[in-house]
């Protein structure tokens, strides 16, 4: 397979055919579904959800941006059919965060290839960090003040356990999915038949 | 002079993935106006060659292209995936992925959009469309509340533009129940007597398209043109044993009776067929010779149902006042057709569900008392897509998995894993990655991990969807082997009306969440009025039975008795 | 499924069902910009006014939508409010401009007159905004919610985006209760017996299967758009996107005269000539309010400060 040296700029972006759409639409879908019923609470406006590896697979597969909308359509769509009235504050944190959660590609990790080192889960950690304090400690809460008067205080608890509570399951869920993701992706060649003992 | 619409001229074609060629050496020609059948098994390349008439190949599948293919005198790689559509309409295999509307209408409207047609112009050609295929009194219903079959037909109006000619059907009948495939052939028969437009059917199912006539059968097979030639001629050969497709029962049971096929007119149709005396003779002597009596089950129960309601809605049973009991090592299909209550009676046997009355029994206990992981160990249950089980990466791991869960020790879960792995025959294959395998081994791989565990009874859900005639007779091999020499108690939940009668003793069918019969396999499908209120489709050895004026209970028992037989030996 | 979700897949039959998808947009979204504008309770009250009536016009099946507004005044009224008064009880000074002590237990733990009018102005802002997607998930389908949004000038490939995961969420969901149900059968507890860290372990799992299946459908779903002319033009149209009726045209007139009204209240009251607390209250004259930012209250700053 030709390797291409593509720009940074193309990467952030993404390749917007046809599949990538399909693809972004069902990752929202799961985001949306998975939102609402694949979490546990654990502080107001904030839970512990299984939601937020989906930005891992599509960032991974598709690039940053396609994990950007992915989590900011999801997140409308979750508002809408939990029915919980729609929060552009937590709307447009998700989708941020979903970016920086996405940025795999552009520093190397490509799982399409197999290529996920111990080098490039360190980097996604570190990303998940900044991303969710980007989102949820900066974008957030100037929303959050601006549109609904939230107070800051509260707002700024609020994303830390946001921040704590998505980085667990980004780290603690997202590394091994991504480890498996990029095993079924490697190269399936020198696949031998093993009669042997050895189990 | 007939017009050509489609020609193949020396054309090869490898995707830029593989290392080999996926098609070599075509030529072909189909006329204006014909209704062509592409026939072979999976890999055969007759899904490629369609994707080379509507443009899939070149522009989104990408490979090696050599030769040509023109259609309607237009070179394909000249022209591009939306030039292409404006006269070849493809209804894809998968009706459910193809509908992307969020209502009938909108998904009839999805190529004018994407044409930015204003939506006065839309209007009419909708209802038109919807008119052709009979659902003109569907156009605001949703998808989830339409079947199988409404959605294949939605998607064939999806593809009817104005100019579209050229009608390629990938598969249409592999996600149909059997009456819903009678219905689809139908349809497709009805829109090919209109002469300007062609018909290109691709299927591994030939008995269930050649319902209705078509012209010219095209076997690909290595991905070449094995045979092209009539239906007729096509059935008088040895071509589909040689290539692994199923032929028609009524072909079965005729070489059974030892008939010569050279003489019969009309062989392709059992609804015309004309028997020479000479093989008349020799079927009716086949038929009326009598055989053996199948063994009664004397062993005692497993499965148990007493008297079983059960409803999602309140006042909406989907399950009423059933009753039967299954014994240990019996072979069971139940079937009826999709939403007649078949899958929630295999639900309720796993505890999933609970019945709202009566009892449900597993191994004479009332299965209240019993957590549906206790069930698991008695029970196992294969969902139809394989895809929906794997969880792990490797298929040793996958099987081991319910092991894992239970915390069994490690020496343990080895020699159980090792079991089941050679039961299945995976052992060779057990550090492999689950997505290395075909469709039909990861079929294998769902059974092994449900074995593992040892269950008396299984249940398979569909298991001969989407698979052609070799994998399905691989995986039913195997599933044999596990009832007669491990003793498992096998339920197919099944609407394939061949399938139970091969692999099965006794049927269950259920028809508006009752059971409406309960008897040996052969006398089920012969009951005509059963098999009507079920929804479902008569085997060509009814008609058989009709055209030698034999009774069809007693042709059907025959025929199995002689196939069982035959398959000792 | 259908009935378990507030958003309808089927059109209903009430004039405000019956308007176009652009309609409702633009309706949604001024009343959104609106209830983010104002920070004055007799505005937000009188905004809620046209959400409810259009809400009791669409005949809707109430239990759900009172099980929906509860949990949301539980969550955040009753939680997010003690929550509060424990973090920072005097937020009533930033926003409303003064502090009365009603109610005091000790040094960081009272009740501030002032906190309990900037909660209930919160509270009301939080419920108008709730009346308003209400509204309009009520009325709107799916694609015209996506037709509504090409009409906002939206690239087309996100309202695809939008219409396809609606497309997609029943598809889900039945998806998961099977591959649920074949998990527990194979032995996995997923059920409040076991412990949180088991079952999000076990979710995860379980989500392995769902996620593959769902993308694994990607390539047929494309296929079929792209045999279907899906993505040649730089536009498209919507068959969801009827024309419009009577009450559509006067509804437009009357967006363009809230939508300017709305414009005039930013500029007019909240830039040139702003009252001087963030939130008008009845307790104190506009002469005694005093100024204070918010960022004075931020934890983390006081630290620095130190």
């Amino acid at each position: 397979m030709e390797i291409k040296k593509k720009n940074v700029g193309a990467m952030l972006v993404g390749e917007w055919n046809t599949k990538t759409i399909v693809a972004v639409a069902i990752g929202a879908a799961l985001f949306g579904v998975l939102m609402c019923y694949g979490g546990i609470p654990i502080f107001t406006n904030t839970s512990l959800t299984t939601a937020m590896i989906i930005p891992v697979i599509v960032g991974a597969l598709f690039g940053p941006l396609p994990a950007m909308v992915c989590c900011g359509v999801g997140n409308v769509i979750a508002d809408l059919i939990g029915g919980w009235g729609l929060w552009f504050d937590w709307s447009v944190g998700n989708a941020v965060m979903a970016f920086c959660v996405g940025l795999l590609p552009v520093y190397g990790a490509n799982i399409k290839e197999g290529i996920f080192t111990a080098k490039h889960a360190v980097i996604y950690a570190v990303c998940c960090i900044l991303g969710n304090m980007v989102a949820f400690g900066v974008i957030t809460p100037i929303f959050s003040a601006l549109f609904y008067g939230s107070d800051l205080n509260l707002t700024f608890l609020q994303a830390l356990a946001a921040t704590l509570g998505n980085t667990l399951v980004l780290v603690v869920v997202g590394i091994p999915i991504l480890l498996v993701l990029a095993n079924r992706y490697k190269s399936r060649t020198n696949l031998k038949e093993d009669k042997g003992d050895q189990y | 002079m007939k017009e050509p619409a489609i020609v193949f001229k020396d054309f090869s074609f490898q995707y830029r993935v593989q290392h080999e060629p996926t098609l070599h050496d075509i030529n072909l020609t189909i006329y204006k106006g014909e209704k062509v059948l592409i026939l072979g098994s999976s890999g055969s390349g007759k899904s490629t060659l369609a994707n080379c008439i509507n443009g899939l190949i070149p522009f989104s599948h990408h490979g090696t292209m050599t030769g040509s293919v023109t259609v309607m005198g237009q070179e394909t790689r000249e022209s591009s995936i939306y030039g292409l559509s404006k006269t070849v309409g493809t209804v894809l295999q998968d009706s459910d992925a193809q509908f992307v509307g969020l209502s009938v209408a909108e998904d009839i409207a999805f190529a004018m959009e994407n044409e930015a047609k204003p939506r006065r112009e839309m209007v009419p050609i909708v209802e038109e469309h919807a008119a052709t295929v009979g659902m003109s009194d569907f156009l605001g219903a949703v998808p989830f509340n339409l079947s199988g079959g409404q959605k294949q037909k939605v998607a064939i109006a999806g593809v009817l533009g104005s100019n579209v000619n050229i009608l390629i059907f990938d598969e249409p009948l592999a996600a149909l129940d059997p009456q819903m495939g009678n219905t689809a052939v139908e349809l497709i028969d009805d829109l090919a007597r209109d002469k300007e437009r062609t018909i290109i059917i691709i299927e591994h199912r030939l008995e269930d398209v050649l319902h209705r006539n078509v012209d010219r059968i095209v076997l690909m097979a290595d991905g070449r043109i094995a045979a092209d030639m009539t239906p007729d001629e096509l059935l008088k050969s040895d071509l589909l044993q040689k290539h692994g497709i199923r032929e028609p029962l009524y072909v079965t049971a005729m070489k059974y009776a030892g008939c010569e096929l050279e003489g019969t007119e009309n062989l392709g149709d059992i609804n015309t067929i004309r028997f020479t005396d000479e093989a008349k003779g020799k079927l009716m002597r086949f038929f009326t010779e009598e055989s053996e009596p199948m063994p009664e089950n004397t062993a005692d129960e497993v499965v148990g149902f007493d008297h079983v309601t059960y409803e999602y809605d309140a006042g909406k049973p989907v399950v009423r006042d059933a009753s039967f009991s299954i014994k240990r090592g019996e072979r069971i299909a139940v079937i009826g057709k999709n939403g007649a209550g078949k899958s929630t009676a295999a639900k309720l046997i796993c505890g999933v569900a609970r019945p709202k009355s009566g009892t449900v029994r597993i191994d004479g206990q009332d299965a209240k008392s019993l957590s549906i992981k206790e069930i698991g160990e008695r029970v196992g249950y294969v969902m139809q897509n394989p895809n929906q089980m794997i969880i792990k990466d490797t298929i040793k791991k996958e099987v081991e998995y319910a092991l894992t869960i239970r915390e069994m020790p490690q020496d343990t879960i080895r020699e159980k894993a090792t079991a089941a792995l050679n039961a299945c025959s995976l052992y060779s294959m057990r550090n492999w990655p689950v997505d290395t395998v075909s469709y039909g081994q990861k079929k294998r791989i769902t059974v092994a991990s449900i074995l593992v565990l040892e269950p008396d009874v299984l249940i398979l859900d569909e298991p001969s969807a989407g698979q052609d005639y070799k994998s399905y007779t691989e995986i039913m091999k195997f599933i044999n082997v596990l009832n007669r020499e491990y003793g498992k108690t096998i339920l197919f939940i099944t609407h394939d009306m061949h399938l139970a009668l091969e692999n099965t003793e006794r049927a269950i069918v259920f028809s508006d969440g009752e059971v409406i019969a309960d008897d040996k396999v052969f006398a089920v499908l012969a009951n005509d009025d059963i098999i009507s209120r079920a929804n479902l489709k008569q085997t060509s050895l009814y008609t058989l039975a009709k055209h030698l004026c034999l009774e069809p209970e007693q042709v059907t028992r025959r025929f199995i008795a002689h196939e069982r037989e035959a398959s000792k030996a | 499924m259908n009935n378990k979700l507030v958003i309808n897949f089927v059109p209903g039959p009430t004039p405000v069902h019956k308007l176009a998808g652009s309609t409702k947009m633009l309706i949604f979204l001024l009343f959104t910009a609106a209830i983010i504008a104002t920070f004055d309770i007799r505005v937000i009250a009188a905004l809620m006014i046209v959400p409810i009536i259009a809400i009791i016009s669409m005949r809707p099946n109430y239990k759900p939508l009172i099980v929906l507004l509860s949990v949301m005044l539980v969550t955040t009224g009753v939680i997010g409010s003690i929550m509060l008064l424990i973090v920072s009880p005097d937020t009533g000074f930033s926003h409303v401009g003064g502090s009365t002590i009603i109610w005091q237990a000790s040094e960081k733990l009272f009740i501030t007159r002032e906190t309990l009018w900037y909660l209930l102005v919160t509270m009301t802002k939080r419920v108008a905004s709730f009346l308003t997607v209400m509204m309009f998930a009520l009325a709107t389908t799916p694609s015209e919610f996506a037709s509504g949004l090409a009409f906002l000038h939206m690239p087309y490939k996100v309202c695809t985006i939008v219409s396809l995961a609606y497309r997609t969420i029943p598809d889900i969901a039945s998806k998961f209760i099977d591959i649920r149900n074949s998990m527990q059968m194979r032995g996995v507890e997923l059920s409040k017996k076991a412990s949180v860290g088991k079952r999000l372990k076990a979710t995860g799992q379980l989500l392995i299967p769902l996620i593959m299946s769902s993308f694994g459908r990607v390539e047929s779903i494309a296929n079929a758009m792209d045999l279907r002319g899906y993505g040649r033009l730089k536009t498209r149209t919507w068959y969801a996107e009827h024309e419009l009726t009577n009450l559509d045209k006067i509804l437009r007139i009357a967006a363009i005269f809230f939508g300017a009204a709305i414009l005039f209240y930013i500029v007019y009251f909240r830039i040139i000539n702003p009252y001087p607390a963030e939130m008008w209250c009845p307790f104190i004259a506009k002469e005694d309010i005093i100024a204070k930012s918010q960022f004075e209250d931020i934890f983390f700053l006081k630290w620095f400060n130190k």
